[in-house]
């Protein structure tokens, strides 16, 4: 650890634990193959405010998960108060004192707003529920974090932001020890987000241990003590927060070569004509965008989960409801409105959504089944399918997108993640799409298929297409766009060129640490 | 609004209650069963089969206070065999009770010999089909018994009320520490447990356990609790809705046929009613007409307003 500080009691290394009441030893947790957490290990003294950051996918979420006893380590152990902790034993780790806010709230919408906050350590008299207490324990917790709602109201009518503060209520009802919040203010407004900021301070100086799980930067600098950064899985740096710089944790969390990636970068065509136009769209979670995408582009959708992006592409094609804006596509000389998503893939659109499992594949249906569903009108006769003609139409798809093994007749749920979203690719690439809109096209996916798909999205632009993109991997949005849109709470905040942007620059302005674009 | 309805039309559904009562509380009763599995998002479709099996058991067994023990206890371990299949296998709860569901059909054959067994005590089932309170039948007593039971299990017990987190939402159920596996052990033995008590009901109105019995009552069962306003997905529900659901399709049902509606007719109307009971819901009537006016307009994009946190916001 790089940094020492002579002045403060609490510890700067994680591996001096003397005082701390939860610590991480060596943490490691493994999905399938992928490592999510790497050997971490950190440690939080009583009254201390623990920021964590990392990018999406730094395996922040995990290591909160473990922590909270809801996942089991592979390796490595969770010590409070310097005793081993049962290891993925939810009620063990609340008895010891871990309260753990999540990130997707876990509250029952049909149950009332003491129910909740008390649920599963409802109090009771031979299993009779004691109403009387319930409401009274209930009512403590709202006060201790200063937020009156109505105790008898069913989850389900309340706001989201009011749902976030029950949250909170919940895990100080149990008397906590340690408080965990994974991104709490991620659908907060900053008035909102303010009043929580200043009651974990006041929590904190109770005694409670706070780790606090953000994005945000400006968030981390104003409430944490120190930071820790994760990468990849693995633990960065830990340092007070008074010897950080906000540009210090930003490279951490980044932290690669850029050179490597800009190598790859495609030598972008002569754009062409405006294809695609959104103008004003509003959405749920969407605050008023404008884009436009020209005919053989890529532009890139870039910020942090939560900002908006998925709910902008469904609401440009016509997928999701938007309550205001108007998108057009032009092409083949004609100009039309998009409305509906079905309306807009009979014009020409293809749009690759961000869960291939549920919403682009039919897992049970065979390779050349689920390319030909699109394609329907070429490949039938008179209602009729032609299975001949999709067996030539197939194979050529799966040569074109290199999908292993190349075989057409097996289910497409048998094959690997890479190659499934190859599949969903293929589907498109079959009717020459005028506009492809892609979500996340490369997440969960190897190595190998990543460069193969990179080089088919390019093949795509290259041959006229207007392609608009939503990433949340860094390199690969600075290795395929043109042009990058960055997006926080639903607007574009900075818009970048590819000769322009880096890794640091999209992630300052994701995060809100820097305001302007450069 | 079904009774309002039949009071105008049929002023005799009412005066003849205590048929109508009798209805209700056939149907009623395996209802209320199946609401404590339903509100967890399961399915129990083994309760009429549980019900006649049940019926059987008790015919064969000459003591009668046995014959009701042993029938209840029969029931009891069917809803645990329906948990294990469904909790510890991992076979979703359709397809492992409607195995139950033949399986046991089967099993009240084989016992009963594929005949009606007759009670030995024949005076206990003679008796037991009078009125015990005021016009009250024993039957419709225990319907009311156990809507006060369910009621305040699923109301005010910790376990019943936990019921609702585990269908809900039961990632964070368990989160929270639920044990929710237990929670589903104890949901489907109560609907094996109901079920039985109705076989046993049904057997001692009858004086005799036939092995075909109840098998109008699956469906029906679920309708009521449906009409009753529970979401199958689980989480939302009431034994008082589904006490309102079982009443307005029996009063319904004994209005239809003092009209001499024919019982084609009757189940066309019956079919109907659910589609309105389940459209009408507050809950759902937004989504059905926002579904069915982008169906009409072809998909089009419909403005909606979007949500403001703030507003319902109060931040103390």
């Amino acid at each position: 650890m790089d940094v020492v500080d002579e002045s403060d009691a609490l510890p700067e290394d994680p591996s001096r634990t003397g005082d701390a009441i939860i610590e991480a030893r060596g943490i490691v947790k493994r999905f399938g193959g992928a490592v999510a957490v790497d050997s971490v290990s950190m440690a939080v003294p009583p009254g201390e405010i623990h920021g964590l950051v990392g990018e999406n996918g730094a395996g922040k979420s995990t290591l909160m998960r473990v922590l909270a006893g809801i996942l089991s380590p592979d390796r490595g152990a969770v010590v409070v108060d310097g005793e081993e902790l049962k290891a993925g034993d939810t009620r063990a780790a609340l008895e010891a004192g871990i309260a753990l806010v999540h990130q997707e709230l876990s509250l029952v919408e049909e149950m009332t707003v003491a129910e909740n906050i008390l649920l599963g350590s409802t109090p009771t008299r031979a299993g009779l529920i004691k109403t009387g207490e319930l409401k009274r324990i209930a009512a403590e917790a709202l006060d201790e974090i200063g937020v009156s709602v109505d105790l008898d109201e069913p989850i389900g009518r309340l706001s989201v932001a009011l749902r976030q503060f029950v949250e909170i209520a919940r895990a100080v009802a149990r008397k906590p020890r340690v408080l965990i919040l994974d991104e709490p203010t991620a659908t907060l407004t900053p008035t909102e987000t303010d009043y929580l900021l200043d009651m974990l301070q006041r929590l904190s100086r109770r005694g409670l241990a706070i780790i606090y799980i953000s994005h945000r930067i400006p968030e981390i600098f104003r409430i944490c003590d120190r930071v820790t950064v994760l990468r990849d899985g693995r633990h960065v740096d830990t340092a007070a927060i008074s010897d950080t710089r906000p540009q210090d944790l930003v490279d951490q969390m980044v932290g690669r070569q850029l050179a490597l990636d800009l190598q790859t970068h495609r030598v972008p065509a002569e754009p062409g004509a405006v294809v695609l136009q959104a103008r004003g769209i509003r959405a749920p979670g969407v605050d008023g965008v404008d884009l436009e995408v020209r005919a053989g582009e890529i532009v890139g959708l870039g910020g942090l989960v939560g900002a908006g992006r998925t709910e902008l592409v469904r609401a440009i094609i016509g997928a999701d409801l938007r309550s205001a804006g108007e998108v057009t596509v032009a092409a083949g000389g004609r100009t039309r409105r998009v409305a509906g998503i079905r309306a807009a893939v009979a014009g020409g659109l293809a749009y690759v959504p961000e869960e291939r499992r549920t919403d682009g594949l039919a897992l049970t249906m065979t390779v050349a089944e689920n390319v030909a569903l699109p394609n329907r009108g070429r490949l039938s006769r008179s209602g009729v399918l032609l299975f001949r003609k999709i067996a030539d139409f197939a194979l050529g798809l799966a040569r074109t997108v290199g999908l292993r093994p190349p075989e057409i007749r097996r289910e497409v749920g048998d094959f690997s993640g890479g190659n499934q979203q190859k599949v969903v690719l293929a589907k498109w690439l079959g009717r020459r799409p005028d506009v492809v809109v892609l979500d996340e096209p490369t997440r969960g996916v190897d190595v190998g298929a990543k460069v193969e798909i990179h080089r088919l999205v390019k093949d795509l632009a290259d041959g006229g297409a207007a392609v608009l993109m939503v990433s949340s991997d860094l390199p690969e949005l600075l290795e395929l766009s043109d042009v990058i849109h960055i997006l926080r709470d639903g607007r574009i905040v900075g818009t970048l060129t590819a000769e322009e942007a880096d890794e640091k620059l999209v992630m300052s302005l994701a995060s809100g640490e820097a305001t302007v674009a450069a | 609004m079904v009774a309002t309805g039949t009071w105008i039309t049929q002023p005799v559904a009412f005066t003849s209650y205590q048929v109508t009562l009798g209805r209700i509380a056939l149907v009623g009763l395996v209802a209320l069963g199946l609401t404590a599995v339903i509100l967890m998002g399961e399915l129990d479709l083994s309760v009429a089969s549980t019900l006649a099996v049940a019926g059987v058991v008790m015919a064969s067994i000459d003591n009668l206070a046995l014959g009701i023990i042993a029938a209840l206890v029969v029931g009891l371990l069917i809803g645990a065999a329906n948990a294990f299949l469904v909790v510890v296998v991992g076979i979703n709860s359709f397809i492992a009770t409607l195995g139950m569901l033949f399986l046991l059909r089967g099993l009240a054959f084989v016992i009963s010999d594929e005949e009606p067994v007759r009670l030995s005590n024949i005076d206990a089932g003679i008796s037991f089909g009078k009125p015990l309170i005021g016009e009250f039948t024993p039957r419709i007593l225990l319907f009311i018994f156990t809507f006060i039971v369910m009621h305040l299990f699923l109301t005010r017990v910790r376990v019943g009320r936990e019921f609702y987190a585990v269908g809900g939402n039961r990632q964070a159920a368990r989160d929270a520490g639920i044990p929710v596996r237990r929670r589903i052990f104890t949901g489907f033995m109560i609907s094996g447990l109901v079920a039985a008590g109705s076989g046993v009901i049904n057997a001692l109105e009858r004086t005799a356990a036939d092995p075909t019995a109840g098998s109008t009552v699956l469906l029906s069962s679920f309708a009521a609790a449906i009409v009753g306003g529970i979401l199958l997905n689980g989480g939302r529900g009431s034994v008082f809705g589904t006490l309102l659901g079982a009443t307005s399709l029996g009063i319904l049902q004994v209005a239809l046929t003092l009209s001499v509606v024919q019982v084609d007719v009757q189940n066309i109307i019956i079919g109907s009613v659910l589609f309105i009971a389940v459209i009408s819901d507050p809950n759902s009537i937004r989504a059905v007409s926002g579904s069915v006016r982008s169906f009409l307009r072809g998909g089009s994009v419909l403005s909606k307003p979007s949500v403001d946190p703030k507003e319902a916001t109060n931040n103390g």
